[in-house]
């Protein structure tokens, strides 16, 4: 076994990473950004280095002075976490070359699976189903004929796009050719690159993925599926495993598809074979992760397992901890990821300091944060500052115990997302399983901020004039009796 | 000495003001009256109770917000501190001067008497209430304008501190 790790990230999944290799007995080093000086993960683990850079993002990507770092703490090894350097086939690469171990794939097996083209051909010769698509390749008349053999609806898209321009949905067989030559002339203009390819476009699709894990000598076993079809601006809200509604076959069907993928890349680490599911049943391959998932918690919640503790024994040269036949699932989980934004300014990232942080307990709740009481939430890092994940028998009481949780999760100082969170997962669609990728927008209304009425407002702005020191001394002439207070004028 | 409090949510304005202290507080919101009972609990809670109805409050302010969670949902609510916005608005803030007319009911702050932040230097009586008038800051005490039974005009000077350095 490992007998060091160093954590080349931050925030709660710097703290989620120092607690499996602390509880697996490892030494432990940190790594951190001046601006990250009083952050948990700092005091989480045995050692801590700081980085030097001006911009405070750029230390936690700074090739040199990371692995710099872990030769001189004498780590044996560097987990990346997920974000900043985690598919970087670069740090993996220098990493194994400074004589460490990398806590994840081998390197040419991040650079196929980082290049979405190299990918989808992987995955195709791999007999994994992609969505029917064609690219322009000849003119545009022979474009148009393989467009239309896939039938519609179809979207348009850019070859070298991004970012919706040059994008466009055909539902009418009449429109395609004038749809191209628009999305050509706007891929020209945007991109500087005309070629336009066509797909299959699917409506009301749901976001299905797998948790494999493989031990880089052809070994792959998968830990079912999760489902992260509530997204806003493809940015996942909330995950579960196992997905809402998925019969037995088609899951099985799946699960089995995204080994194929792994066993074919003879993938090394935790990894994640993400799909497409369509309202008939049938799924297309969309990309693969080739680190730990956000929201791995769900499947470590339902299979009763520690993705952490089994990528260090993989790297450790260990192998698989799990036969594939060892591997079940109980009950239901789902994770909120609570991210410092303000729902009602269409979730601008908001800044501040978390005055007061209380987490839920209870039955089936766990907190992954890596934000401590009285620090800054800047803009110079993601918005996320941790999960809260539930667990309960079925779905149901998962669900139950998630409103619950959310109520009791404090955080004030801060704008965050947790009341819209409580309302997403309390919503009647969501409890019903009724999920596409377009959930929070077709339920935008019953989601937003609700209104308040007279007396509700008076409750709020009466509680409000109580934590106003001038107020409080006009009505009681005492102070306010716990300083759960911040910038207090005296 | 403002008795009516600015507090913004949703986008509108809600005057807060106190129109009773005993037995009970009563505070007036938007026009109408609301008896208020505050309780602290162990963990940094409070238990207010507004017409009888129980809420958990915790809150805190951060500027010219006060954030605030109320059982299980969370607000955010402006407040421009009164007296900050005085001292801009005047260019000094070494005059305590009433709100409102009123009558002084007792006297504390005597010429030359050195006080903090919150000592009460007067108590008046204005709108059948009684209300405490407290420093708003450190300072010495230069002058007092009034005494007690004393009736005074909104505007009028009641106290004014050394100059602040």
């Amino acid at each position: 076994m490992l007998d060091s790790l160093l954590v080349a990230n931050r925030g709660e999944i710097a703290c989620r990473v120092l607690r499996t290799a602390r509880a697996m007995g490892l030494r432990t080093i940190a790594v951190y950004h001046h601006a990250d000086r009083g952050a948990p993960h700092v005091s989480l683990a045995d050692q801590a280095i700081e980085l030097d850079s001006e911009v405070p993002t750029s230390a936690y990507l700074d090739i040199p002075q990371l692995v710099a770092a872990a030769q001189s703490a004498g780590a044996a090894a560097v987990h990346p976490g997920y974000g900043f350097l985690a598919e970087n086939a670069g740090f993996a690469a220098a990493v194994e070359d400074a004589g460490l171990v990398f806590v994840g794939p081998q390197p040419d097996v991040i650079r196929l699976m980082g290049d979405k083209v190299h990918a989808r051909a992987f995955a195709a010769e791999a007999g994994v189903p992609l969505a029917p698509s064609a690219l322009m390749e000849g003119t545009l008349e022979e474009f148009l004929a393989s467009a239309r053999e896939i039938g519609l609806p179809l979207l348009i898209k850019a070859a070298a796009g991004g970012g919706g321009k040059g994008m466009s949905i055909v539902h009418d067989a009449a429109e395609l050719a004038a749809r191209a030559r628009t999305a050509m002339s706007e891929a020209e203009r945007y991109f500087a690159d005309g070629r336009i390819y066509a797909e299959r476009y699917v409506e009301r699709p749901r976001h299905i993925e797998v948790q494999v894990l493989g031990d880089g000598r052809g070994n792959v076993v998968h830990l079912f599926e999760r489902e992260c079809s509530v997204q806003r601006r493809f940015q996942k809200i909330v995950e579960e495993a196992p997905a809402a509604t998925l019969p037995a076959e088609l899951r099985a069907r799946i699960c089995s598809a995204a080994v194929t993928l792994a066993t074919r890349a003879n993938y090394r680490n935790a990894g994640t074979v993400e799909f497409i599911l369509a309202p008939d049943g049938e799924f297309y391959f969309l990309e693969m992760n080739t680190r730990l998932q956000v929201e791995h918690p769900v499947t470590e919640m339902i299979c009763g397992v520690d993705l952490v503790e089994a990528q260090l024994r993989i790297a450790a040269g260990e192998g698989l901890p799990w036969t594939q036949d060892a591997i079940t699932t109980t009950g239901h989980a789902i994770e909120c990821r609570v991210c410092c934004e303000d729902p009602a300014r269409d979730f601008l990232p908001a800044t501040g300091t978390a005055r007061v942080l209380r987490l839920p307990h209870g039955a089936g709740v766990r907190f992954d944060g890596g934000l401590g009481e009285g620090q800054a939430v800047t803009a110079s890092f993601d918005s996320m500052i941790g999960k809260l994940v539930c667990r309960g028998e079925d779905r149901r009481q998962a669900i139950d115990r998630a409103v619950t949780a959310l109520g009791e999760l404090t955080l004030l100082g801060v704008d965050h997302n947790i009341d819209y969170l409580a309302r997403v997962v309390d919503h009647p669609a969501f409890r019903a399983g009724e999920l596409h990728t377009g959930f929070v927008a077709e339920h935008a209304d019953a989601l937003g901020t609700p209104r308040l009425d007279a007396d509700q407002r008076a409750a709020v702005v009466i509680a409000a004039a109580l934590g106003v020191d001038d107020f409080r001394r006009l009505a009681w002439d005492i102070p306010e009796p716990y300083a759960s207070i911040g910038a207090w004028r005296n | 000495m403002a008795t009516s409090f600015p507090f913004m949510l949703d986008g509108e304005t809600h005057l807060v003001t106190i129109r009773a202290r005993r037995p009970r507080l009563v505070v007036e919101v938007d026009g109408r009256c609301y008896t208020v009972d505050e309780d602290p609990a162990a963990d940094g809670t409070t238990r207010l109770a507004i017409d009888g109805r129980a809420y958990d409050v915790r809150r805190t302010r951060e500027g010219d917000r006060v954030h605030v969670k109320l059982d299980t949902t969370n607000y955010s609510v402006g407040y421009q501190d009164p007296v900050t916005a005085a001292q801009h608005d005047a260019g000094g803030d070494d005059v305590l001067r009433a709100d409102m007319p009123g009558v002084v009911v007792s006297m504390t702050a005597t010429p030359g008497a050195s006080i903090a932040s919150g000592d009460v230097l007067l108590v008046i009586e204005s709108m059948k209430m009684q209300i405490n008038v407290v420093a708003h800051r450190d300072g010495t005490v230069e002058t007092v304008h009034v005494e007690v039974n004393q009736s005074f005009d909104k505007g009028a000077e009641l106290v004014s501190l050394h100059p602040s350095n």
